[in-house]
């Protein structure tokens, strides 16, 4: 450990830190702009340049080591009117289209320029044209004007990626970020670029002229649309109730998590978000009009506790079938294996997903669930669900999940069925097959609850809501914990169930695997 | 002239070819050097005080000393870029006297235990790399370069590679990227090339004049050496005279000879009919001196207290019939075409002060523009990446200084 001073004030760091973050670590910012921590310094921006007491330059905080007694001024004059000067050198080419560009609201220059004097601009030449809406591929925009020359984008495809597309061609006033001819960038990893971006110059198709980035709240979540689990965070526009204007997920950001993405995320996962705003399955349905129930889910968890008791105390557990999924959390899971295994001892548990896809060799798997391994660490032996089996005569089949119509044609799936009493579905998701089941009741989806998720390496991973879900749907945690009492084989265990938290505990005192720190 | 060290063959016919070279007693330093420990050469070469001629002057023995004894490659780059404006001195030691070089290059790797090294030489000179490969090829010949040196058992290949024409390339670093074959950018330093440089190995760069001087070092010794210049800047300086002068050339003179010597003993004076107005001492980035600043010895110390630099030794003479804003035009020009790129303050700044610059030549400019431009350069004096930003901003600022009157007077 060197002891160093920054604004006088003592900090304990190691030895090899760089002042950046050992201010970072004291709360001090240090503005800077070409500096990324996925990537060694590189030095350009020169917005990061701090006064060392003895030296007669001002030096880089993103790359000069910390030496020990060192002592660094970050606010003093001389530093000050440094960072304005690279400031106004920036703004000076810079396009002043703010009011139309995406990244306004978080861009840094934008931030540098609130904090660091918004001084008139004296620049009274002409600023140079170029190019103002250059596709460099899949669905990123590239404005030549706004560029910065960080080369964030021309690290993260050199040294993440590899892939290389993006150069500086020109020098000088002229340089610029562009691709090679012909060989626009084209990876599994694209969007990262947009969101490294510290200012406006590459933005994204998928997000562009859509909203403000002031409208819209963020929560973290995990994203489910691979067994990576990678951090992310959700964006999303809680809505107008005013005016009818209904909540929507706008954009998928990577978060930092050394252990499992470091900072990226694929573009399945950036740009995979239409789920979380389409088809929602908001309301109890109630297709078969014979049977008598309210569409509540008092109601239907009493006829579904019913119909369960009546089977297990007539011995006729084998005549029932549960469908389930690995989108389903730790504790869900957990809860399913205690209810259905353990209380009732369901036989016929079968397994549907969605259809396993591409994977590559950084972060993307082909599962496309976030929680088979949790699945198999619980216990369950994950057999996929088929129409043969599904075909037997039954009295209950219960689904979770919405996945089935992925897998099963409508027309076959109801000829399956046509032996099956009583049909009911949990979905997230209005799909074709829900008219075929005589109780479709509507569930909640990750960014909607709380709950654990164990990804492809074993890493248990806690998450909790982002926002509220729509109208009727009840996590399945809540669904299980309701049904566990309602049932009364074992009530006074569910009962102390209020929080996903609660279902973890008695999780990780019953099965080691969710004990050990991960 | 007594006093040449480099030059002093430069009139003999066929002088570039082997034979004639040998014949003059070439690579007899080579053989002396070879029977010599390279701690001894490095001491040889530390006490003659031999400072970089490429335009930083820095100690050649100390920056060869930096190089760690790890157990990687090791390289030696010579630095024949020469790209600073009014600097012509490497071509005339390469033509005339390629042997010379090669003599410096294998006396300095095999001090350093190098065993690879390139002469980065600027994409203009195309018959001077022509020559070279053939003074290259025939040092193979006679058995000077390969696997066993003279029977010495040393071994060393040299190579020469070609630049594409960037200004940038003659920053050290810059030249190891475009060495790799990537685009010519300055790398962040630390850490220094003597130990993360070319392909991330330990490696020394010299300029052209700098390792020609080794080869005497060697043969005549560090007294001799030193006696032929100052103390604590030893040898001759090959000045390279330019401009609005009777007879501009280059001009082989002991390091601390007197500016006004150079231009009106040696380059013959100021061209007939005009007066001297300034000079650039040092190449194109050193601050420009005023008429009656140039009873000044050449040397780097000397220099550097006249708040100018001695840079690589390119006398840019200006005489009363030039205008100060044309050559403030000149200047800020070739900076803001040459600036890579990389880092804002010199990319954005160079360009801005250009424009003004070249509205002022439109008849636009104001007194205002002035204080402007010195605003600019004083915010691209020091903040940038690499050495080219002050090498922009030093002539602007000293221009801006010394002939304010007279840019005023154009506007």
């Amino acid at each position: 450990m060197v002891k160093i001073f920054i604004d006088e004030k003592p900090v304990e760091v190691e030895e090899g830190t760089t002042i950046l973050k050992a201010a970072e670590k004291e709360g001090i910012s240090i503005p800077h702009l070409c500096y990324h921590s996925a990537f060694p310094p590189e030095g350009s921006c020169r917005m990061c340049l701090v006064e060392i007491e003895g030296l007669p330059k001002l030096e880089l905080a993103c790359s000069t080591q910390v030496r020990d007694g060192m002592k660094v001024f970050t606010k003093c004059e001389k530093v000050v009117e440094a960072r304005k000067g690279v400031l106004e050198f920036l703004l000076a080419e810079h396009p002043l289209d703010c009011p139309i560009c995406d990244k306004a609201g978080n861009c840094k220059l934008q931030d540098y320029y609130d904090e660091y004097g918004l001084f008139e601009s004296q620049f009274r030449e002409n600023k140079e044209k170029r190019e103002k809406k250059d596709a460099i591929g899949k669905s990123l925009i590239h404005d030549e004007e706004r560029c910065i020359l960080c080369r964030r984008c021309v690290r993260f495809l050199r040294e993440v990626t590899k892939t290389q597309e993006l150069g500086v061609f020109e020098r000088g006033i002229h340089s610029r970020v562009n691709i090679c001819d012909f060989a626009p960038v084209d990876n599994n990893y694209s969007g990262n670029l947009a969101q490294i971006c510290p200012v406006g110059a590459i933005t994204d198709t998928d997000f562009r002229f859509k909203t403000r980035s002031w409208f819209l709240k963020s929560g973290d979540s995990i994203c489910p649309l691979c067994s990576r689990g990678c951090s992310i965070t959700i964006e999303y526009h809680p809505g107008f109730y005013r005016f009818e204007v209904p909540k929507k997920v706008y954009r998928i950001n990577s978060r930092e998590n050394q252990e499992v993405n470091g900072f990226w995320i694929c573009d399945l996962g950036r740009y995979g978000y239409s789920y979380l705003n389409e088809n929602r399955q908001e309301k109890i349905a109630l297709t078969n009009k014979k049977m008598s129930i309210e569409p509540t889910w008092e109601s239907v968890r009493a006829f579904v506790a019913e119909k369960l008791n009546t089977l297990n105390s007539t011995g006729k557990m084998s005549q029932m079938a549960l469908v389930l999924n690995t989108w389903l959390s730790n504790e869900e899971l957990f809860l399913f294996h205690k209810i259905f295994r353990e209380d009732l001892h369901v036989e016929k548990i079968f397994f549907v997903d969605p259809p396993q896809g591409e994977s590559d060799d950084f972060l993307l798997t082909p599962e496309r669930s976030p929680n088979r391994r949790g699945a198999q660490e619980i216990g369950f032996d994950i057999k996929p669900a088929s129409l043969k089996a599904l075909a037997a005569k039954a009295d209950l089949l219960l689904v979770f999940g919405s996945f089935i119509s992925g897998h099963f044609g409508s027309p076959e799936f109801k000829d399956a069925l046509k032996n099956t009493e009583t049909k009911i579905f949990f979905t997230s998701h209005v799909n074709e097959l829900n008219s075929l089941f005589d109780i479709v009741f509507p569930t909640a989806l990750i960014a909607e609850k709380g709950g654990s998720l164990t990804n492809v390496d074993g890493k248990v991973q806690k998450f909790a809501p982002v926002f509220e879900p729509p109208d009727d749907c009840h996590s399945e945690w809540q669904i299980l914990t309701d049904l566990g009492q309602t049932l009364g084989i074992n009530s006074s265990f569910y009962k102390e169930f209020k929080t996903p938290e609660a279902v973890s505990n008695k999780m990780k005192e019953e099965i080691p695997f969710f004990r050990e720190e991960k | 002239m007594a006093d040449q060290v480099l030059t002093q063959h430069f009139g003999l016919e066929n002088f570039y070819k082997i034979d004639e070279y040998v014949k003059k007693g070439g690579y007899e330093a080579v053989g002396k050097a070879l029977q010599m420990k390279p701690e001894e050469i490095l001491e040889e070469v530390k006490k003659a005080n031999l400072r970089g001629r490429g335009g930083a002057g820095f100690p050649a023995g100390i920056k060869w000393g930096f190089v760690p004894k790890v157990d990687k490659p090791k390289y030696l780059c010579i630095n024949a870029d020469e790209g600073e404006p009014g600097t012509f001195k490497d071509r005339y030691i390469m033509s005339h006297n390629p042997h010379m070089l090669l003599e410096g290059i294998i006396i300095t790797s095999f001090c350093v235990d190098i065993h690879t090294a390139f002469i980065y030489i600027r994409g203009e000179y195309e018959a001077i790399a022509l020559r070279l490969e053939e003074a290259i090829s025939g040092a193979y010949d006679k058995g000077f370069l390969g696997k066993n040196i003279m029977n010495s058992g040393f071994a060393l290949d040299v190579f020469v590679h070609r630049g594409a024409g960037a200004y940038i390339c003659g920053e050290e670093t810059a030249l190891l990227e475009s060495l790799e074959g990537k685009r010519g950018n300055p790398r962040l330093k630390p850490p220094f090339p003597a130990s993360v440089g070319l392909f991330q190995c330990p490696t020394v760069i010299n300029n052209v004049e700098t390792i020609s001087n080794v080869p005497q070092i060697i043969l005549n010794g560090a007294d001799w050496f030193v006696k032929k210049g100052l103390p604590k800047d030893g040898g001759t300086r090959i000045f390279g005279v330019s401009g609005m002068v009777e007879k501009p050339g280059i001009y082989e003179l002991p390091i601390g000879t007197s500016l006004k010597d150079i231009i009106n003993k040696y380059a013959g004076g100021v061209k007939k009919g005009k007066k001297l107005k300034a000079v650039i001492p040092g190449g194109m980035s050193a601050p420009v001196l005023k008429a009656d600043e140039i009873d000044i010895p050449m040397d780097f110390d000397s220099l550097v207290d006249a708040e100018s630099m001695l840079g690589s030794a390119a006398i840019i003479v200006i005489d009363t019939g030039t205008s100060m804003l044309d050559v403030l035009k000149t200047v800020t020009k070739f900076y803001s075409h040459e600036s890579c790129g990389q880092c804002t303050p010199c990319r954005i700044g160079t360009s801005w002060i250009n424009k003004i610059v070249k509205r002022m030549i439109e008849g636009k400019g104001s007194k205002k523009d002035i204080d402007e431009i010195v605003r600019l350069a004083s915010n691209i004096l020091g903040n940038t990446l690499c050495p080219l930003g002050d090498a922009a901003a030093m002539p602007i600022l000293s221009i801006t200084k010394k002939f304010r009157k007279e840019l005023e007077s154009h506007l």
